[in-house]
């Protein structure tokens, strides 16, 4: 090494010492990460499930006779079953294309409003003397419009998801609000312009087992969802979007594309809700598609779908929808109202407190 | 269309930055069907060179044809429709979806939007496993090791008929036992009509892979030539690097003093029992090539990064979260000035003091002349070129910017300062001001640590120098001693 200052052949000396270091073996470590992964994929493969069982085990059990029960019985009788189920005709029509939407690693926040929107312009087609199909389509027309415009302004402008349709959800529920006239709350028949009775055709009317055309419709629409993602080249882009949007992309993928026709989807699905919530209530409330976002994005991420995107599943957002709907019904007969929002509010934290845990399995 | 024996031809190609001609009327064949290596030392122009073939970056000027036509690619994916799929270090594969989904993945075939399963995906999966037999096609792709990605997206870029796949440091993150299953795929797409164009800065791969080497340097090609008529590591390493001048270090004179970091056995997932001592006003480098793990080390010294090991600093041990490793008297000066150093949308005065707010605020209000005044000292001090303090960070030249992030790190009274890459980017006139700041802080006896991947500017101001390779610390040099420029690029390119 040549001439070396003294007081540098000291720091030299002191590098040979501590060279013992303990290095966890990485057999080990692997192993149990493994394991610890194995056994969280088992856990994220039947959470839901369980959650489900357990609330509707529990509400079932709990004493609700003891309380003002709005004249319903039992938790599990047929009444209550049909009424939960007419009550989750809306969240059931659209969650299915939301989770699409956030497997490919976006979010649409307008849904509500768009929702809220359609309600009011069907109700008021309908009081207009449009006939029951024309309306719905009229009302579906649209809510692909304004599911293209939130795809317009995401895809096409690059504006984050969130912020984007922060704006339209603004904006679609001041149009909704604007359309009712002054000094009324909704859109609904008056002594000159009485709301047809028909408009209850398709939410309220019992077409089959006490249920309405609008729940049927909702099951085709999930079972249709269920197997476009499972099968079809749609939701495997989808899944590969979120996933990792540049190697999609590569693969000639066109992502603006598919995100926006994911977009225009929601819109559609958010009108068949609103149009079912105005056929249900006879009337066309702006207001009616209020949180529906915040329920939407509690029964995804209790489904299971990650945040983030690329993976996720139709049918297990079904099923947190349904758990939704038995909170606050279930809770509905418990609590006062205003309980009931911080009970989905606690509900929606666990599904995120879960969703981290389970889904973000790191690699 | 007749097919040349030339796969790519570059004739004279250059690209210039603002401050730099980063790639310099470089021109040169690649030869169908071959493994064809591309070194250099950093900043040698490969990564610029790449990038133009890759479509990431556009060619000032030049001309590159592929198979005999004019190629321009403006984007990744137009490259790689024309036929050049790049395996880049972060890899292109959906990791929730199954291999044989991404093998797929936009060329499925299907009915009505129906997936099916045909022959094609049946096809690729068996290219693939004759490639490496052991990955099953329904298998998670994000159950599969950094190698075995590789793999798949090497088998997809077959199947999508890329004439050039560009290998950009495939082996830096997966095993050996990996390394050599790779090498022997790589061999064997010769036969599978691909040229691979790969990249390494481990020379011993260089000569076991390939058919030709070009080697780059400042910019400008020096030499094509097949491996077989390159003599050995040394003629390869003379190549690269050419006639390196150093300007003269010189010895300095001090007490011997108790060391004010002492590192024992630190190690994490990219860093391997690193052991060293820092003293006060030493100046120590570390010096190693891309991948080496010095900004590893940086960061987990830092506190940014979990370790294990011991980092004691003036005899306490150093906790593991920057906020508090600042505190303790460490400030880093990071890789990337732009968006690690600075706030770029924010005034030189406003960046100074950041990380040492306490001392310019009182009750929680910042004193706006004491700013003012602590701004203006080190404008001065450090001779930052500017018209007013008032000036945005971002419309600061290099040397300036890097000058601001050095006066924020001084500010925080730190007693030791990191740098990591501290002139990269920066010209010749302000770097040599940057040294002699360096230089007059070591003397008001400050320890230094700085983490380079150029050799001049180490062997120019370090008095210690350790050679990284691969997360370990190859070799201890003391400065102003027989410094052999070939014998250090021997080592952190992995020789023994």
């Amino acid at each position: 090494m040549g001439p070396v200052a003294p007081q540098k052949a000291a720091w030299a000396s002191k590098e040979q010492e501590g060279k013992t270091v303990s290095r966890t073996s990485q057999e080990s470590v692997r192993g149990r990460l493994e394991r610890s992964n194995a056994l969280r994929a088992n856990i994220k493969r039947v959470y839901i499930y369980v959650f489900l069982v357990l609330i509707v085990a529990i509400f079932s059990v709990a004493k609700l006779g003891q309380v003002e029960m709005f004249g319903r019985g039992h938790f599990l009788s047929p009444n209550s079953i049909v009424n939960l189920l007419r009550s989750a005709v809306p969240i059931m029509t659209l969650a299915g294309a939301f989770t699409l939407l956030m497997i490919s690693g976006y979010i649409d926040l307008s849904v509500g409003s768009a929702m809220s929107l359609a309600a009011v312009v069907f109700a008021l087609m309908i009081r207009s003397g449009a006939s029951l199909p024309a309306s719905i389509a009229g009302v579906l027309v649209m809510g692909i419009a304004l599911g293209a415009i939130n795809g317009f302004l995401v895809m096409k402008l690059r504006i984050t998801p969130v912020i984007a349709t922060l704006v339209t959800l603004n904006l679609y529920k001041g149009i909704a609000l604007l359309i009712v006239p002054d000094g009324l709350s909704a859109i609904k028949g008056t002594a000159e312009a009485p709301m047809p009775a028909w408009i209850n055709d398709y939410a309220r009317k019992d077409v089959l087992l006490g249920l309405p055309w609008a729940f049927y419709v909702a099951l085709l629409v999930i079972a249709a969802l269920v197997i476009l993602q499972r099968k079809t080249i749609i939701g495997k882009y989808a899944a590969a979007i979120g996933g990792n949007r540049t190697a999609a992309e590569l693969s000639g993928i066109s992502a603006v594309k598919m995100v926006w026709i994911l977009y225009a989807a929601v819109g559609a699905f958010a009108a068949l809700a609103g149009i079912s919530r105005a056929s249900y209530m006879s009337l066309g409330d702006p207001l009616s598609g209020d949180n529906m976002e915040l329920d939407c994005i509690i029964a995804v991420l209790l489904g299971g779908t990650a945040f983030s995107g690329g993976e996720g599943s139709v049918a297990k957002t079904i099923v947190g929808a349904l758990i939704i709907m038995c909170v606050t019904t279930g809770l509905m007969t418990v609590i006062p109202a205003y309980w009931q929002t911080v009970a989905k509010a606690s509900v929606l934290l666990i599904a995120v407190i879960l969703n981290h845990l389970l889904v973000r399995v790191k690699a | 269309m007749e097919l040349t024996d030339n796969v790519l031809e570059i004739r004279d190609l250059v690209k210039d930055f603002p401050s730099v001609r980063a790639v310099n009327n470089v021109s040169f064949d690649i030869k169908r069907n071959t493994v064809h290596c591309l070194v250099g030392e950093n900043g040698a122009g490969k990564s610029t060179l790449i990038k133009i073939l890759t479509g990431a970056d556009q060619r000032t000027s030049g001309n590159i044809r592929l198979n005999g036509a004019e190629y321009a690619p403006r984007s990744t994916k137009d490259a790689k429709l024309k036929g050049i799929s790049t395996l880049f270090q972060e890899l292109n594969v959906v990791d929730q979806l199954t291999v044989e989904e991404n093998l797929s993945l936009g060329m499925e075939d299907t009915t009505l939007g129906f997936l099916r399963r045909t022959d094609k995906t049946k096809r690729m999966v068996e290219a693939m496993n004759s490639l490496e037999p052991s990955i099953k096609p329904r298998q998670l792709v994000s159950s599969l090791s950094v190698a075995k990605k590789q793999i798949v997206e090497i088998a997809k870029a077959v199947a999508t008929e890329s004439d050039i796949i560009i290998m950009d440091e495939p082996t830096a993150a997966i095993s050996e036992g990996e390394i050599k299953r790779l090498f022997k795929i790589i061999k064997g797409l010769r036969e599978r009509n691909v040229t691979v164009i790969y990249i390494s800065h481990r020379l011993d791969e260089i000569f076991e892979l390939g058919d030709y080497v070009t080697v780059m340097r400042d910019g400008k090609h020096i030499d094509t030539r097949p491996i077989s008529q390159i003599k050995d590591r040394g003629e390869l390493v003379k190549l690269m690097i050419g006639k390196t001048v150093f300007e003269q270090y010189t010895l300095k004179e001090g007490a011997c003093k108790d060391p004010i970091l002492e590192v024992r056995g630190l190690s994490n997932q990219k860093l391997n029992d690193i052991c060293f001592d820092v003293h006060p006003g030493e100046i120590v480098g570390f010096y190693g090539l891309v991948g080496a793990g010095k900004t590893e080390l940086a960061r987990a010294i830092y506190g940014a990064d979990s370790y294990g090991g011991e980092i004691r600093f003036k005899g306490r041990r150093l906790p593991n979260s920057p906020d508090k490793v600042i505190a303790a008297g460490i400030a880093l000066v990071p890789e990337e000035r732009r968006s690690q150093g600075l706030f770029t949308i924010l005034t030189i005065r406003s960046n100074v003091p950041v990380m040492n707010m306490r001392k310019i605020s009182r009750a929680g209000f910042i004193d706006g002349s004491r700013e003012r005044k602590i701004s203006q000292e080190y404008i001065e001090k450090l001779r930052i070129a500017t018209s007013s303090m008032e000036k945005e960070t971002r419309k600061l030249s290099g040397g300036n910017q890097q000058k601001v992030v050095l006066a924020k790190c001084l500010f925080a009274d730190a007693d030791l300062l990191m740098l990591d890459e501290p002139t990269r980017g920066i010209d010749v006139g302000a770097k040599s001001e940057i040294y002699a700041i360096i230089r007059r802080l070591s003397e008001e006896g400050k320890a230094i640590m700085i983490f380079s991947s150029e050799l001049p500017e180490v062997v120019n101001i370090c008095d210690t120098i350790y050679l990284l390779y691969d997360g370990s610390l190859k070799e201890t040099i003391r400065n102003g001693c027989d410094l052999d420029s070939e014998k250090i690029l021997h080592t952190v390119t992995g020789g023994a």
